[in-house]
Parts: C-alpha cells; structure tokens; sequence
C-alpha cells in the first residue's frame, strides 16, 4: 500500500471538488482496499463518501431509484426491490458472501474492478492495470475470463452481478462532475477495451456516481437471476443469466436477456430477446432462442466450455419464469 | 468414583478462551520492543538473483534492516532426519539459485508489519532467468524410481507372483484407470507466524507447531545453539494439517533476525506466501489396474503413482491395507529437478489421494460386474496383512457398511445412472470405505498432584483445533478420579516432557489421542503410587509410618489406618508445592496383530441438468476407531474430515503456470475450499467397539479418517447421478453439463 492522503467530504460538492486524477471514492471500500493492499490501485488521495447523501430506495414517478451508498444487502432486502425487480434482488444475492453484502454499496459494485488474477497482482503484466505491459491472461489461466468483447489486449471479464440485471433492466445511473450533473445509461457506462483496457467506463475523473435509476417494468416481476460458479457461495460467475419475460397466455410478448461471467462488459443479449418475443412459452422456443447467443465469442484455453455452458444457464434461466 | 467422562461429550475446555478472543496464538504475543519482518519472495521459478537494488526499501520509513543472499541470516547445517525428507532442505537466503515462483529472497525488518511489507515492494530484483520446468503434466514421461531415504516411501512392494502383468492377463476381467489430483494446499486459518524473543543465548519463539520439541530441535539445529536453549511456546494452533509438522523459513528467519538486531522480530506469513514457502501436497496422477474373476474376487492390483517428488506415498500405504489380493505391485515414481514449491505431508498423507483412485476403481469395477459397490467390497474384505499375514485386531468395517447403508437408505439406490430426478437436478448415491493404518506411539507425560487440590497432566503436544486440550483434561480425570475442572492441562510447551522416537513430531498421523491417553493412564498410577509413597514417609503427613500397602487412593483422597485425607491437604500439610511422576510410555510393535480404523462414507449429490453443477444433499459416515473418548471432539475431526474430503472432490486445486510456475490462485477467494452452502449434513456415526489390543484405552486414531475416501464417495454419487466417471479432480461444472 503507498501513502495517500485521506478526506471525508460532507458534501457532493465538496468530494467532487476535491477529486480528480489519482484519486479514488471509498465507499465500501470492498474492492478499493484489497486492490490498495495488493499494489494493483495506488491512489494519491483517497475520499471517504460514506458521508454524502447518497442513501435511500424509493420511487420517482414510475422509476425506482437506489442511493449509490445503499448497502447491497438492503437492496437486496428491500421489499419493493424484491415484488418489482426480483432479478435484481437475485443477482444481489448470489453476489460474494453476507458479510461483504453488509459492506458494499451499489454505486461500489457497478465499479468494481476485475478479478482477473494478473490484475491483481503487480509482479505480473496487464494492459489494465499498467498500460502497454501486455496481458498474460490471453496464454495463462483464463478460466474466467470473457469470451465476448474482448480485445488481444484484454479478455478480462466484468465481475458484477448486479450490472449484468440492471443492464437487461435498461437501468440509468446519475453521474455528478464539478460542472454539473448527467444521466447515462448504464450499459453505455461500461467500455469495450479494445486497446485502451486501462479505460473501463465513461466516467470523467473524479466524477461520482450518485444514484441507480430502475425503469418502470412492470413485467419484471417475472424475473430472475441464474449464476454458475464452482461453489455455491463466496464466488464469482462462470456464467450467469438475468431473464425478465412479459408472457400473456402462453406467448412471450417481451423478453430481456442479459449474460455475466462472458463479457467485459455486461452482456445484454438483444439477438435472443427478439428470438424468444413471439414465441410460445416452451423449452424448444428457449432452446431454439440461445443458439446464437455466444455468436462471436472468442473462447481461451481454460474457457472452452462457456459458449455452451452460456447457451444452457439461459435456458436455465428461462425455464425457472414457467408457471 | 465419579461417572465416568470418557465415551460422553465434553465441552472443549480451550472453548471460553477461543471464543472470547483470549486465546494466544503465536502472532498475538508483542513482547517490548518487537519489530516486524516481512518475506520478500521471487517472482521467477528458475534462474538466479543477480541484484538486489536496495535504495528506495532503505528509505522507506521504519525500516530496521534488509537481510538478502548478499546479507544473510546466518542459518547452519541440514534440518534433523523426518524434516529433511519432508519438509524444505535448503536454508532460506543461503544462496542467489531461484528454484521456485515465490520462493523467499529476502526480509526487511521495520517498525511496523505495514512499513515492512511497502518497503519490501520497492524493492527492485534483478534476474538471470531461466525457463522453468514447472509443467507436471510434461514431467509425467521423466518418472524415475526415487532413491532410498530411509522410509517406507517410494519403497516398491511386490507381493505374489513375480510378474503382474501376467496375473492381470491371467485375471477374467481387468481394468486400467487413471486418476488426476491437482496441488492441494494446506489453508490453515492460521498462517505460520512466529514471534522470536532472545535474552542472551536464549531463545523464546511463539510458533504455531504440530510438535514443540521437534520444533525447537530443528531451530537449535539451524541456529546452531543447544537445544535446551530453544523454548518453543505454542499453546494454540489454528489449523496444521501437516502443515506445521515441521519448520518453515518464515520461523527459522524470525529466529535468526531477533538475533542479529537484538531485538524481538515477528514474521507472519501472507496468504499468498503460504503457497509457496511452507509446503503443499504435490500434484499426482495415479494409474490403478485390477484384474478380478467375474464373481469379484481380485487377483491382481497394481497401483502406480506419480508425484512431484518423494514425501507423501499414494502407492503404498493405501492399498496395502484396502482388500485381499494374492497379486499386488505398488510403484512411485518422480521426475527430477522440477521448479516447484517443495511438497510436504498434508492430512491424510498418501491415504486421501490413495483412496481417492483405489475407491473410485472398485467402484468402476463394481458397474462394470453389475455388482452392489458394498458387496464387491466385502468379497474382498481384508482379515490379514497383506504384508506380515498377521489379522487386523477389532476390524468391523462390515459392520460400517451395514450400519451405514440402513441409515443412508442405500437400497433406494438405483444401479443404473440417471434414474433419479428431482425437478431439473439428477440425484445419485455413492459409497466408499477408508482405512486408516492406527499407530500409537511412545511418548512421555508427566502428573503433578499441587496443594491447591488440582492436578498438572503435561506432555510436548499440540492441539491443532483437534481437541487435545480437553482429550487430557478428560483422561486426567478419569484416571485420578477428581472432577475436569481439577484438571490443568499442559500442552504446546517444548519444555514440557518429551517422550522417545517420533515423539517430538506431537500431533501427527491421527495418532495423537491414541498415543497420548494410554499414557495418561500410566502416568497417573505412577503419580499415585508417588503420593502414596509421599504420604507414609514425609514427617509431617498424618499417614506417616504406613506401609505403602495399607494406603489407598481413591478420587483424590488417601486413606489408611483411618485416616482419609484429600491429596490438596497432604500436599498443603507436608507444605509440598507439588508431587507427581514423569513416566514414559514405551510402544512395542505389536507381534500378534496389525491395527487400522476404518468407516463407510455415503453420499447422495444433485446434478444440475442444464448446467452440471453438483451439490451435496448429504452423507453418512459410519466409523471404527475403537473407544470413542469424547464424543463430540471425535464427531468433530470426522465432519472436519469429510468437509476435507470434499474439497479437492469439487473445489479445491493450486493452478500453476507451466510457463512461469507461478500459482495463480494463491489466495482464498481463487483457490476455493467449500464454504457452508457447499456442505450438507453429515451425520456421522460410531460403532464404539473398544480395541483391546491397542491399549488397555482402546482406543485408535480418528483424526484423518473421515478425509480418506470421501472424495471418492462424492464421485461415485457423480457418476450414479450422471453416468459422468470423472478422473481428474476437481469435479467442475464443465465437466458435467454436457
Ligand atoms: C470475496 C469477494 C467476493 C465477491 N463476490 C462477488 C460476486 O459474486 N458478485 C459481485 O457482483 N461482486 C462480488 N464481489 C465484489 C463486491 O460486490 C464489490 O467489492 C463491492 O460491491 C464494491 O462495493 P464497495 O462499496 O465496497 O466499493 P469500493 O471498494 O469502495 O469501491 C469500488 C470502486 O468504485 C469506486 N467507487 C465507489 N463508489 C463510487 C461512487 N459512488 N462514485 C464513483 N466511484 C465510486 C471506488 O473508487 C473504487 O474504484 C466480491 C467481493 C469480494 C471481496
Ligand atoms: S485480461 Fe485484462 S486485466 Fe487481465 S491481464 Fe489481461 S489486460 Fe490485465
């Protein structure tokens, strides 16, 4: 860990002025600490948020809106969350363990950095982490890592959970600068690496994210959340399946489909929700629907298996919405 | 006397102090003036340091001292006979050679354990590098027999016919399978930390260890200083596993930067550290061949293994002690000069793997006969030694395969694969026995009766979480006839008495308990027999004058010539702290018999249909270990046990790089070890048959029972829910789906 200077700021106005480049928001501090201690995030100045007024789950209108510090358990628990947007309160669950849920907070999780290993750790090379060093995940271990959206210069993948449920839920998220205020979709927040890896998201140093913005679903209630990993608890995705289907006697009339543990980014899957709208509510129309859900995927050495294993957790995913 | 406390359960006499926090453990201990050290290890797996540029560490703040190949800690000669075999040989910074990824390279000393560690990472190492040989899988052709080290390892064993390969041709059916295990680590709680404190050429280390005295023998050795000037003190140790059976250079380093700086040096291994600098369980791949008649009946086993180097043997002990066979061949090979982090003993050294392949093959064997996997198992059932021919005393692990089946509702099991569902998930059981080879060795303890009316039970050995603080107490009571809470036990101490042999290695091969309490016994009759012989001779007792006959012992009061007088009373009245015997307990090799443990453990796991993962539902272990002492202790190391088993079953493996021979998950959210939601219930059950050939206890070692074949068990149920055999551990996702 090197030395930083520490504030907590009382006020939005405040942190944003006083954050800038080589600086980090600690929320949480999940994510940011463990990388502090690992070398892998040096920031010169650390701004504690928890402070802000960034807190509360409550309806605008027809949208829900989650406060950036609300905890991942609260919203997980939050009966509106739970009765409107189960996929969220799913995909919040089956995220990391109950003691790092108390901890962390939304806006922490949307960015949250990879958990690729070389990342992680400074004695190895990584586009990510030390721009133009290389990436060794291409020929090591890249048993997690994505097989869509990847570059040669990264294959790592987006650790979130909750990110790959709001993406299919077309969530917004606010971001504050010391200019002013906008809202940017939250799948357009995210970068693709191509050969600037370093670049994950669109926020502006310094900015700061202060609220989750839910579209009004109304068919969301019929949602869920399926994850793979290799154990049940306590670990990320290998893949993972976010699924709200709008069915009206028998027939899909809807669907959003998003994939995690495949991409850099959140994966929403626009190809197989048009497949699956129309359809009867049936295994073939599902099975039929996943076919080209991995097109274009670029599988490791260590991932061979995930465009398959891809195609199945949505089928998965699917078959849980039958009544 | 009082109900007897043995065979009932008993609340963990270390329990208060571990869960309020007061109990020490070796990082816990910050004497005065104690400064921090900090492993510096090396990035690459082969080659040599040929710099170390040291400025900006010097500058960083707190900084005491940097100790490098080019300043080493002066540590001398080899460590003594068992750790020179299985732990690590060479001496930390005693030259420039890099061997492994991770292997240490230096320590910085500072003021804090922060100051340390960012010291240590502005350290700047320049190598010559030289492409590793880290990739088992390409060493798997250079196997070579390893040479004598004078143990039982890698020794080969030929029984029956000179050749094997003519017995398997000559069996009616025959059946070659190999089976994979990735690296396994160890992952104590606790990581190796010791705190090392010298007042003149005396050494006090608070190190977390298996065995106190044969810790502080090997400091003494490396540290060149007598032994009886090395003061190990470890009271509590948070998980060992094998792990701390020896010393490691993080303790060694800790030892000797105390003594150069004069001052008290506390080094605590990271995570990640642990992985490469205090040993693991090599990576083995074994080929199992049977040759059987088609009623089941074996004619012929030959078990190959092979393994990074020579500690652990998953060729001989196991299937030695598994089943009759007249033909059986056992080989263990290794290749040389791999760049790998050295291998060590891990719980159930060689019998977890063994049993991994040799009970996955007769379950294999069992589909292929069309036969029940219990009733192939009892047409083998082993009487006798395979070896000596002497018959196995108290063997009833018949019976845990009866019991086991009635309690798991075996006969609802359906021979063949995916018969069973339960909505999308297909459910399948499996079975598989484990057989412990049950020592007992001699050891040393020492009862005190004190005028304060308790009494001391002390011996040199640890309680790694496996209950022996309260395993004693509970002894000392029952053979002296006073209440537990009269009881202080002492344990974790190298100055506390030793016994002879193997002894100093405490608390390894299961056989602590069974060691330990038979001595108890023997120890507290001499202690009578020394009170009594007190109390007719001392001037001031009230018993004086009485022949040692007419006095009586009975909860922990004398009488004779009618007078009846509590041992804390004599004590106080002949104004005598305390009074005891230091007795040695001497093991002769049994003539007559050999002596396993043994238990039957069933499993029933579902099997996602879409996307294969498999979870456990629950399991049944059914156990032989002869006179349970405490019930709950003994329940305890059996569920640890199984939880054990199932980790390399599903989760578990160290990832090495071929290219690099770095170990890319060398922490605990990478390298995955089952957490609750991965294990279901595990009712364990046991016969409590007292063995009267052991010890007069009757009672044998439990310890790493419930580890040996549960992985085996797990896959069994695998393939009954899928018809998936997997060979190669552990059993992911991806294997299964498709
Ligand atoms: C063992 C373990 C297992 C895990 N498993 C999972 C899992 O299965 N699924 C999953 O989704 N996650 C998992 N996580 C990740 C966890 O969810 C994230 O660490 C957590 O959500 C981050 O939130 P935080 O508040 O602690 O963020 P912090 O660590 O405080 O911050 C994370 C990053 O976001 C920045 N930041 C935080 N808040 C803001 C803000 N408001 N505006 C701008 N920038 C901000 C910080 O500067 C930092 O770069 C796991 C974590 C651990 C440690
Ligand atoms: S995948 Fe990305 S994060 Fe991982 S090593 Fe490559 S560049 Fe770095």
């Amino acid at each position: 860990m090197r030395a930083f200077t520490f504030d907590t700021p009382a006020t939005v106005a405040d942190a944003v002025a006083q954050a800038g480049d080589g600086s980090a928001y600690l929320a949480g501090g999940t994510t940011l600490v463990d990388l502090m201690k690992l070398d892998a995030m040096t920031p010169t100045r650390v701004l504690d948020i928890n402070r802000l007024p960034m807190r509360g789950i409550r309806l605008e209108g027809a949208r829900l809106s989650v406060g950036a510090l609300e905890r991942m358990s609260d919203v997980a628990d939050h009966p509106m969350v739970r009765a409107r947007y189960p996929v969220v309160a799913e995909a919040l669950l089956r995220s990391a363990s109950p003691q790092v849920r108390n901890m962390a907070s939304i806006g922490g999780n949307l960015l949250q950095r990879t958990r690729c290993g070389y990342f992680r750790d400074p004695d190895t090379p990584c586009n990510k982490r030390a721009p133009g060093t290389g990436c060794p995940a291409r020929d090591g271990h890249n048993r997690a890592h994505a097989i869509l959206g990847t570059s040669n210069d990264c294959v790592a993948t987006h650790p979130s959970d909750l990110a790959v449920a709001l993406v299919a839920l077309d969530a917004s998220v606010l971001l504050r600068n010391r200019t002013g205020e906008r809202i940017v979709r939250l799948d357009d927040i995210y970068r693709l690496p191509e050969n600037t890896p370093h670049l994950e998201n669109q926020l502006h140093p310094g900015e700061l994210l202060t609220e989750v913005s839910i579209p009004a679903l109304d068919w969301a209630r019929r949602s869920t959340y399926v994850k793979v990993r290799d154990r049940q608890s306590y670990e990320f995705a290998l893949t993972s399946a976010a699924v709200a289907l709008d069915v009206r006697g028998g027939m899909i009339r809807n669907a959003r489909v998003a994939a995690g543990g495949v991409g850099t980014k959140p994966w929403r899957l626009p190809a197989v929700e048009r497949a699956l709208t129309g359809r009867p509510m049936r295994l073939d129309t599902f099975e039929s629907a996943v076919a080209h859900a991995a097109d274009g995927a670029r599988p490791l050495a260590h991932n061979r298996f995930k465009p398959a294993l891809l195609r199945r957790t949505i089928v998965r995913a699917l078959t849980g919405l039958e009544d | 006397m009082a109900r007897s406390l043995l065979g009932n359960p008993v609340n963990r006499v270390d329990g208060p102090v571990k869960v309020t926090g007061q109990a020490r453990y070796a990082a816990d201990n910050n004497p005065p003036d104690l400064c921090h050290g900090y492993l510096l290890t090396s990035t690459i797996a082969n080659g040599m340091v040929l710099s170390m540029d040291l400025g900006a560490a010097e500058q960083s703040g707190g900084v005491i001292a940097i100790y490098t190949p080019d300043n080493r800690l002066p540590l001398h000669g080899e460590p003594p006979f068992l750790p020179n075999v299985l732990g690590e040989r060479r001496r930390p910074l005693s030259d420039h050679e890099v061997r492994y990824h991770g292997q240490i390279i230096g320590v910085v000393v500072a003021d804090t354990f922060e100051q340390a560690r960012d010291a240590a990472a502005l350290i700047r190492v320049a190598y010559r590098e030289l492409p590793p040989n880290s990739s088992f899988e390409e060493n798997l052709d250079r196997g070579e027999q390893p040479p004598f080290v004078g143990l039982p390892l890698g020794v080969p064993v030929d029984i029956g016919v000179a050749s094997i390969d003519d017995a398997l041709a000559a069996s009616q059916v025959t059946q070659a399978t190999t089976y994979r295990h990735p690296p396994r680590h160890h992952n104590a709680m606790e990581p190796h930390s010791a705190v090392a404190v010298w007042k003149g050429d005396e050494l006090t280390i608070y190190s977390g260890t298996q065995g106190p005295a044969a810790h502080a023998e090997e400091l003494a050795v490396a540290l060149a200083v007598d032994k009886t000037k090395v003061h190990v003190v470890s009271p509590h140790v948070g998980g060992g596993f094998g792990g701390k059976a020896f010393t490691w250079a993080p303790t060694l380093l800790a030892a000797a930067a105390a003594r150069s700086l004069g001052r008290p040096v506390k080094i605590v291994t990271t995570r990640e550290q642990l992985y490469t600098v205090t040993g693991h369980r090599s990576a083995v791949v074994q080929t199992m061949t049977l040759g059987a008649r088609e009623d089941g009946t074996l004619n012929a086993i030959k078990h190959h293994s092979f393994t990074e180097a020579l500690v652990e043997d998953p060729g001989v002990r196991t299937t030695l002690s598994f089943y009759a066979t007249p033909n059986l061949q056992l080989r263990l090979l290794c290749p040389p000069g791999m760049n790998l982090p050295t291998p060590t003993i891990l719980r159930a050294p060689g019998d977890e793997t063994g049993s991994f392949a040799l009970e996955c093959a007769m379950d294999e064997l069992a589909i292929r006969l069309q036969m029940d996997p219990i009733d192939l198992r009892l047409k083998n059932y082993l009487r006798t030694s395979l070896q000596t021919g002497l018959p196995y005393s108290s063997k009833h692990l018949d019976e845990c395969y009866r019991v086991g089946a009635a309690r798991f509702g075996w006969s609802r099991r359906r021979a063949a694969p995916r018969s069973v569902s339960d909505g999308d998930w297909l459910v399948g059981m499996g079975m598989a026995s484990a057989v412990l080879a049950a020592g007992r060795a001699a050891t040393t303890v020492r009862v005190l009766f004190r005028a304060d009316g308790t009494a001391a039970v002390a011996t040199a050995t640890a309680d790694l979480g496996t209950g022996m603080w309260t395993i004693l107490a509970m002894m000392g009571a029952e053979s002296l006839g006073i209440p537990v809470d009269r009881i202080r036990p002492s344990i974790g101490d190298s100055r506390l008495p030793v016994g002879p042999g193997s002894a100093p290695y405490g608390a390894i091969g299961s056989a602590a308990t069974a060691t330990v309490m038979p001595a108890v016994r023997d120890a507290a009759d001499n202690a009578i027999a020394a009170l009594i012989q007190h109390g007719v001779t001392h001037r001031r007792s009230p018993l004086r004058g009485l022949s040692v006959e007419q006095v009586r012992y009975r909860d922990g009061k004398l009488s004779g010539g009618g007078t009846t007088i509590g041992f804390g009373e004599l004590l106080t009245t002949t104004r005598t702290r305390e009074h005891g015997a230091t007795t040695t307990n001497e093991v002769k090799e049994s003539t007559e018999y050999v002596f396993g443990s043994y238990a039957a453990h069933f499993c029933e796991v579902r099997v996602n249909r879409f996307t294969g993962e498999a979870l456990l539902s629950r399991m049944t272990t059914v156990v032989d270990a002869g006179t349970i002492l405490n019930e709950k202790t003994a329940r305890n190391q059996i569920t640890g046990g199984v939880i054990f088993g199932i980790g390399p079953a599903l989760f578990e493996g160290g990832h090495v790089e071929a290219s690099t021979g770095r170990i890319d998950n060398a922490n605990l959210a990478d390298y995955l070890i089952p957490v609750n939601t991965d294990v279901p219930d595990i009712d364990v059950v046991f016969l409590d048959h007292p063995d009267p050939n052991v010890s007069p206890v009757g009672a044998r070692g439990l310890g790493e029972l419930g580890t040996i074949g549960s992985a085996a068990a797990v896959v069994n149920a695998v393939c009954n829910a899928t018809g998936k055999r997997i060979r190669d551990l552990p059993i992911t996702p991806d294997k299964l789906f498709e």
